[in-house]
Parts: C-alpha cells; structure tokens; sequence
C-alpha cells in the first residue's frame, strides 16, 4: 500500500450528485484507509451504490473532490486510466464477457491494459482462477456456470490487474441463496489477506464478521459511522433501528 | 437443412463445423466458378454454346459481391460509428449519407457514379467494373449501417462499465467487447443485405458490366429463347446464393457460443 500510515488512501470531500431533480448524495465527507474492509448500508435509493460508482468514475459527480491514492478522480484520460488500473469492481449482475471463456476474462485486461504477454497473462490468470475454485472450468464459457461461479470469475477478474482497492457493488444481489456462501466465502478469504474493500450489501452477517467499519447511507447522507460492534449494538438511532429490523427479519 | 455436410465426425467440435463449413462453401463457391462451364456446355443449345459466357458472366457477379460486399461492411460499421458518434458533424455526416442512399434507387445511384460523378469532379472518372463497386458498395453500407448500429445498441452496458472499470481503453473495448458482442447479433441482417446484393449487383448491367443477368440478356437478345436462357441466368444466381449463405450460416454457428441454433 503505497498510501503512508495515517493518511487516508481514499478520500471523498463535500461530494453532491444529482440524477435530475432527485439529489442522491449531500455533502458527503469520508475517508477510507488501506487494508481496512468498509461496508456500506442503506435502503435502495439511498446513494450507496453510487458514492461506490463515483470512486473509479462509472458515475460521475456535480461537486466536491474524490482522490484515490493520491490520484484525483476527474474525467482525464491519462488519470482515469491510472485510476481504473488501481481500483477493481464487482457488480451485482457480474457483467462478464459472454463471448470470452474464463480464462479469456480474467487474462484480457492484464493483456490490455498492462501489456502482459498472452503467455504471462493466462499463467497469472490461471493462478486467479484456481484461488477461487474454479481451475476446472477455465474453459468454459460464463453461460455455462452457476451465478456463484460467474461472480468468482468476476472478483478474479477484478484481481487479475492488482488493484490496491476492490469496490463490491452488491456482489450476492443476485445470486441464488445457496450460493451466496461461496461467494461470501472468497471475499472473507480476500479480505483476510489485507485487501482494500468498500462493500455493498445486505449481507448483515458478513458486515458484521468481516466488515471494520459500516457506513450507513440514508437520504443521500451517511447517517452512521462506527465498527460493526456498535453499529449492530444498542443502536440510538431510530431510524437505522428500523432499518436493521426490516433486513434482518 | 438442405445441402448441409452432415452427419459430421464423431466428437467434432461447434468449431471445428462451423471450420469445415466455412472452408467447404468456399471451395465450394471456387469450384463453381471454375467448373461451371463444364456441366452447362453438356446442356442443349442455347446453353450448351454459351456455357464460356455465362461462366464469365457469373464470375463477374461475385466477383462485384465480393468487392462491394467487403466494402460494405467497413462502411457500414464507419457509418453505424458516426451515427452513434458523441460528436454531432460525424452523426450529422452518417445520417445525410444513410438517408440519401436509401432514400433513392440503386439504379440512379449506380448511373449516377458512372456518368454524374465524372462531371461533377473528372478525377472520378472510372470503369463500368469499378463504378459498379462504388455505387454497390456505398447503398450496402448504408443498409449494414443500420444492422450494426443495432448491434452495438443492443450490447449491454453493464458490459461497458465492465470493460471501463478494468481500465481498458476505449479502441480495446470496442474490439475486444463491443465490437464482437454487436458483430453477432448483426450477422443475421448483414447476411440478408449481401444476398440482397449479389442480386442487386444486377443493376451493373446499366452501365454496361458484362455480369450475369447481362449476359442472359445479351444471349437471350441474339437467340430469341427467353425461357432456357432467364431459367438457367436464375439458375446459377440461386447456386451462387446457396453456397453463399451456407458459409454465412457457418459464421455464425461460430459465434453462437451458447448452442441457440439448431
């Protein structure tokens, strides 16, 4: 992590977006460290998944300042480039290139973007591949694997450009429940290694297992900031009370 | 299937048909060309004299296909490009050329290029052949246009973020995501539209192009026996786009990863 101790590795200042007349984020301030895993909660509609969309520019803002690892995160070319280098994302539809096999996904853009010979990248690839369980069916296409499946392909994928810092925009959405663990199961697995992780999710089990910090969304705003222990504990707000009890039953 | 080559060898792969398919329609599309003679001179007069002519003739209609078609196709995707273009001039420029061109007949199209053009700028002054190309060309692009702008409106753009949050360029997601995503669900209009031209190349006779439907008539005008001549011209047009769409149905058994044609 090339961010010094203490200083922040992301950085997002007084950050407002509209989408027409609908003002999804006000105001917001935070900073997220290296090496910490940050969940993200709030009921849809709430700017969550766009605050995470901002950070590598899929979703543009109208004010403030977001810098990434020193890079400021604006629409030039050469800093974008850098930016989406450093930063890998995991959607929830998985959004794998259908026409390309496991092994083409995960080795394209370690190619592409990082000039790797065919050769380097498939072996790197392959290593990715095997880390999340699925050596057996690197050549096989994303039709013809399980959602859980698709998704580790998608987070090897991600992996494959060794991003300093994963997004994971609601990765178990929209999975099956019975493949929600394995996928759970290799971002824990992630994040025991020190990864990066600003993550989306309804998953309150694995917020408050694996997550070091929750930021709860509400109106565009951050309502709560606190580790999981407290957020989860006797919780004051009313509002985030009833939030916990509409998910968790 | 009619004129399909199967069955196929036990554990063949999708690939390696759609391969052997490819390759057996164009030898195939070689051999007619070359052979055509032989089997026509074998038929009775006025057939079997002017089996040579109707060779060439049919030589000369793929081979104007084959120019235009290519052609066509990088047209096409330029003018699908500017059309979907962030830049107005370049859509402005696509939209003029795809209404013009399919706003008016080929016919005045293919006149205009080989008698119009010339006075309007003398340097494009060019043969029957290559006038043909150009007029032939430029009316499919437009319509292949509008194929593969369909295409590339129809990839998602869940697959866009996909390719811009792995930091690939702009060129490298077209070619490596967009592009062959589009390509696919092209194929089927695109092959529609290069038929439509191999018959279309037919027009070239107005300016004088010595192609198939020219030759039938010229035969037709010096023995005076319209049925034999215009049933075999017709004849050899539905060879020639038989063998055609078996390699274009073999493209796209190639992209149909997912096994959706039967």
């Amino acid at each position: 992590m090339s961010a010094a101790a203490g200083q922040a590795f992301i950085s997002v200042e007084k950050v407002n977006k509209h989408f027409g007349p609908h003002h999804v984020l006000r105001d917001v301030s935070t900073t997220f460290d290296a090496g910490k895993v940050t969940v993200i909660l709030g009921a849809s509609g709430s700017g969550k998944s766009t605050l995470l969309r901002m950070l590598n520019r899929l979703e543009t803002y109208d004010s403030g300042r977001i810098v990434v690892d020193g890079i400021e995160v604006t629409d030039d070319a050469k800093q974008l480039e850098k930016l989406r280098a450093e930063v890998g994302m995991v959607f929830q539809q998985f959004n794998l290139f259908p026409h390309l096999t496991v092994l083409e996904n995960v080795a394209l853009a370690p190619r592409r973007v990082r000039g790797l010979s065919r050769e380097a990248a498939a072996q790197r690839a392959m290593e990715l591949i095997e880390r999340v369980g699925l050596k057996e069916h690197a050549h096989k296409h994303p039709f013809q694997l399980s959602g859980g499946q698709q998704q580790r392909v998608a987070i090897a994928r991600a992996l494959a450009m060794q991003p300093k810092v994963m997004l994971f925009d609601e990765p178990t959405s929209a999975l099956d429940p019975e493949m929600v663990k394995e996928v759970l199961d290799v971002m824990k697995q992630l994040a025991g290694s020190g990864m990066t992780m600003l993550v989306v999710t309804h998953e309150m089990g694995f917020a408050r297992e694996v997550g070091d910090r929750i930021l709860f969304l509400d109106k565009g705003c951050i309502a709560a900031d606190a580790p999981p222990e407290q957020f989860f504990g006797a919780q004051a707000s009313e509002r985030i009370r009833s939030f916990l009890g509409q998910i968790l039953h | 299937m009619p004129f399909a080559l199967s069955p196929w060898p036990a554990g063949w792969s999708r690939q390696q048909r759609s391969s052997a398919t490819m390759i057996a329609s164009s030898l195939a599309m070689l051999l007619v060309l070359w052979l055509l003679a032989i089997p026509l001179s074998w038929a009775p007069e006025p057939i079997g004299n002017n089996a040579q002519y109707f060779a060439e003739g049919a030589r000369v209609t793929v081979e104007l296909t084959l120019v235009a078609g290519l052609a066509g196709v990088v047209l096409g995707v330029l003018a699908a490009l500017g059309k979907l273009s962030a830049l107005p001039p370049l859509r402005w420029v696509a939209g003029a050329y795809i209404w013009v061109i399919r706003g008016t007949p080929l016919l005045v199209q293919v006149l205009f290029v080989f008698f119009a053009l010339p006075v309007l700028i003398p340097v494009l002054q060019m043969g029957d052949f290559t006038s043909a190309c150009v007029a032939l060309a430029f009316n499919v692009g437009a319509y292949n246009a509008e194929a593969i702008r369909a295409g590339l409106l129809a990839v998602p753009k869940g697959q866009l973020e996909a390719a811009r949050a792995l930091g690939l360029s702009r060129w490298y997601t077209f070619i490596d995501i967009t592009f062959p995503q589009a390509f696919k669900i092209s194929l089927p209009p695109l092959v529609n539209n290069i038929v439509a031209l191999l018959k279309d190349s037919s027009l070239a006779y107005a300016i004088g192009v010595v192609e198939l439907t020219n030759v039938g008539n010229r035969i037709q005008a010096a023995t005076f026996q319209p049925v034999p001549i215009l049933a075999t011209t017709a004849t050899i047009y539905l060879l020639l786009t038989t063998v055609m769409t078996r390699f274009s149905d073999a493209v796209e058994h190639r992209f149909d990863i997912e096994g959706k044609i039967k």
